[in-house]
């Protein structure tokens, strides 16, 4: 993913002798602007490990660790014109594989149509959630990071296609419609994951401080496992004249849709925002359905919350078994393997520091299960069948935007 | 990124919604006649528009961090700075909407506004207004 790094400069470097060329008695037509976070977080149990995506192979154990919520953006614009302008931005923060390489998140041209539509093309962020465009841009939501339990949801994170975007007041309540469509890929330990076909729609109504919004999308899924307890149980599978199992363990032969409906009320000094997120696959991995509610108040700079949360699964990867007790025992280790079930309370401060820096700091009780580890990672495989009693997570950020 | 206390902050918020006088929305006087209302004006700086009501493109102006800024934002929005900050930083990271362009001083804001058309910005009352047209009073 070096090559990101190449688009970004050639951006810059145009944009400066566009600038040099120019009077300097009128603003620039090129933006550079960045965010981050700097984040610790631990645990107070060193036999789970926690992370901030399903992604991450290593994270938090009992010692502070700076790698799972530490994020670094930068994104350059440039007008090309009064109705068509071009935007990059890059993430680098521990990803897929703990791999640092900097993320192309966003890359589009966008082309202002009419007054109300927007259309964009090139590489976007998925829009199945309330949050999914903003998920690395932790200074504009009240929280450490975005809640796991609906954000899990959905690991696709990039969206290569088309999008358009209308606005329209109807009275005093804005009206936006979102149409979006594309593909998506994404390495997963050991193997590969694809959305195909990608076509969604989300809605939201804005009227003074309160958003409602709700989205739906379909595509068609691909999985490819390499993990090893996959390879022993298709093995197993298929040595047992069980092929038919095995074929809704990975594939090229899936569907998916993502449903949400959230709300967002920010008023003076009251926050609330809920959301429900629901992932349905056919097969390859578990469907599962997920929620969270927030409420803050603002005293000045400072902004105490309060979050619940809940994942749980709603379908299994598959519901045949083979009669084979041993093979079966295998199908319920590897399907509690791909579910992240959870619930947990977390209460937190957020601190507006200066006009630039949030401070915050967030304590949380996560319960992982029934039938999976949630968001953690143990040592012991088995776990995941028995995740035990609850994790308390600590975490302290800096959220800064420039 | 200045190292602004936040209690000097709080402090300049408050002093400055008893204290500054009436805010003026201005463009160049080169612009073509052009009407804005206060509800269009919030539309724009808070990136829901980014067209006047007859459809004619315009771009924003920002004046640098400070309490005429912050003044501006609180009457037309009545959000306060860090309000303003995440609200613009999710529009802008998430390629939803361009910002305002910052200028870096008040003299570069006032020469930007009277030498482009169709730019728009805005000014604390007491400041000279040669070159530019007034299009709204924030009061």
């Amino acid at each position: 993913m070096r090559p990101i790094a190449a688009p970004l400069v050639a951006l810059t470097l145009a944009a400066s002798l566009l600038n040099s060329a120019r009077a300097a008695d009128a603003p620039s037509p090129f933006s550079l602007s960045g965010f981050g976070t700097i984040g610790a977080v631990r645990t107070d149990k060193d036999a789970r490990i926690f992370r901030s995506s399903t992604e991450q192979e290593s994270g938090a154990r009992t010692n502070f660790d700076l790698s799972v919520d530490s994020v670094l953006g930068l994104q350059a614009s440039l007008a090309l014109g009064n109705a068509i302008d071009l935007t990059v931005q890059s993430v680098v923060r521990k990803g897929v594989a703990d791999s640092y390489d900097p993320l192309l998140t966003w890359g589009f041209l966008r082309f202002q149509a009419t007054p109300e539509v927007v259309v964009r093309a090139g590489r976007m962020r998925t829009p199945f959630f309330m949050y999914s465009d903003s998920v690395n841009l932790n200074y504009a939501n009240p929280w450490v990071r975005p809640p796991v339990e609906v954000y899990s949801l959905n690991p696709f994170a990039d969206l290569n296609g088309v999008d358009a975007l209308y606005r329209t007041p109807i009275g005093a309540t804005d009206l936006e419609l979102h149409l979006f469509g594309g593909k998506s890929t994404l390495d997963v330990r050991h193997g590969s994951a694809k959305l195909q076909a990608i076509r969604g729609a989300k809605a939201a109504l804005s009227v003074s401080g309160l958003t409602i919004q709700a989205g739906y999308a379909r595509s068609n899924l691909s999985v490819q496992w390499g993990d090893p307890l996959f390879s022993m149980l298709n093995a197993q599978l298929m040595a047992t004249g069980n092929e038919h199992i095995a074929q809704d363990l990975s594939g090229n032969d899936s569907k998916a849709s993502f449903l949400s409906a959230g709300f967002q009320y920010d008023s003076d000094r009251l926050l609330l925002i809920g959301e429900y997120a629901r992932r349905s696959v056919d097969r390859y991995t578990v469907s599962s359905a997920g929620w969270y509610l927030t409420s803050g108040y603002r005293f000045g700079a400072l902004t105490p919350y309060l979050t619940v949360a809940r994942q749980s699964q709603t379908a299994p990867v598959t519901s045949s078994s083979s009669g084979i007790a041993q093979v079966d025992s295998l199908l319920s280790l590897f399907n509690a393997t791909r579910n992240k079930p959870q619930r947990s309370t977390a209460i937190g401060l957020r601190w507006d520091a200066t006009r630039n820096v949030a401070i915050k700091t967030q304590l949380e009780r996560i319960q992982p299960g029934p039938g999976g580890l949630g968001i953690f990672l143990s040592d012991n495989i088995r776990d995941d069948i028995n995740p035990g009693g609850p994790v308390h997570v600590l975490s302290i950020s800096a959220d800064f935007v420039f | 990124m200045r190292p602004l206390r936040p209690l000097l902050l709080l402090a300049a918020l408050l002093a400055s919604s008893s204290c500054l006088a009436e805010i003026l929305i201005v463009t160049s006087s080169r612009s073509a006649p052009i009407e804005l209302t206060r509800e269009q004006a919030e539309k724009l700086y808070l990136g829901r528009s980014t067209t006047l009501s007859d459809g004619t493109p315009v771009s924003l102006v920002d004046l640098p961090n400070g309490p005429v800024r912050d003044e501006f934002y609180f009457k037309l929005t009545g959000k306060n700075p860090w309000q303003i900050q995440a609200y613009w930083s999710r529009l802008v990271f998430t390629g939803r909407a361009f910002p305002p362009k910052e200028a870096r001083t008040l003299a570069e804001a006032r020469q930007w506004l009277t030498d482009t058309p169709n730019l728009i910005g805005y000014l604390d009352r007491n400041e000279p207004t040669q070159g530019l047209r007034i299009l709204l009073r924030l009061p």
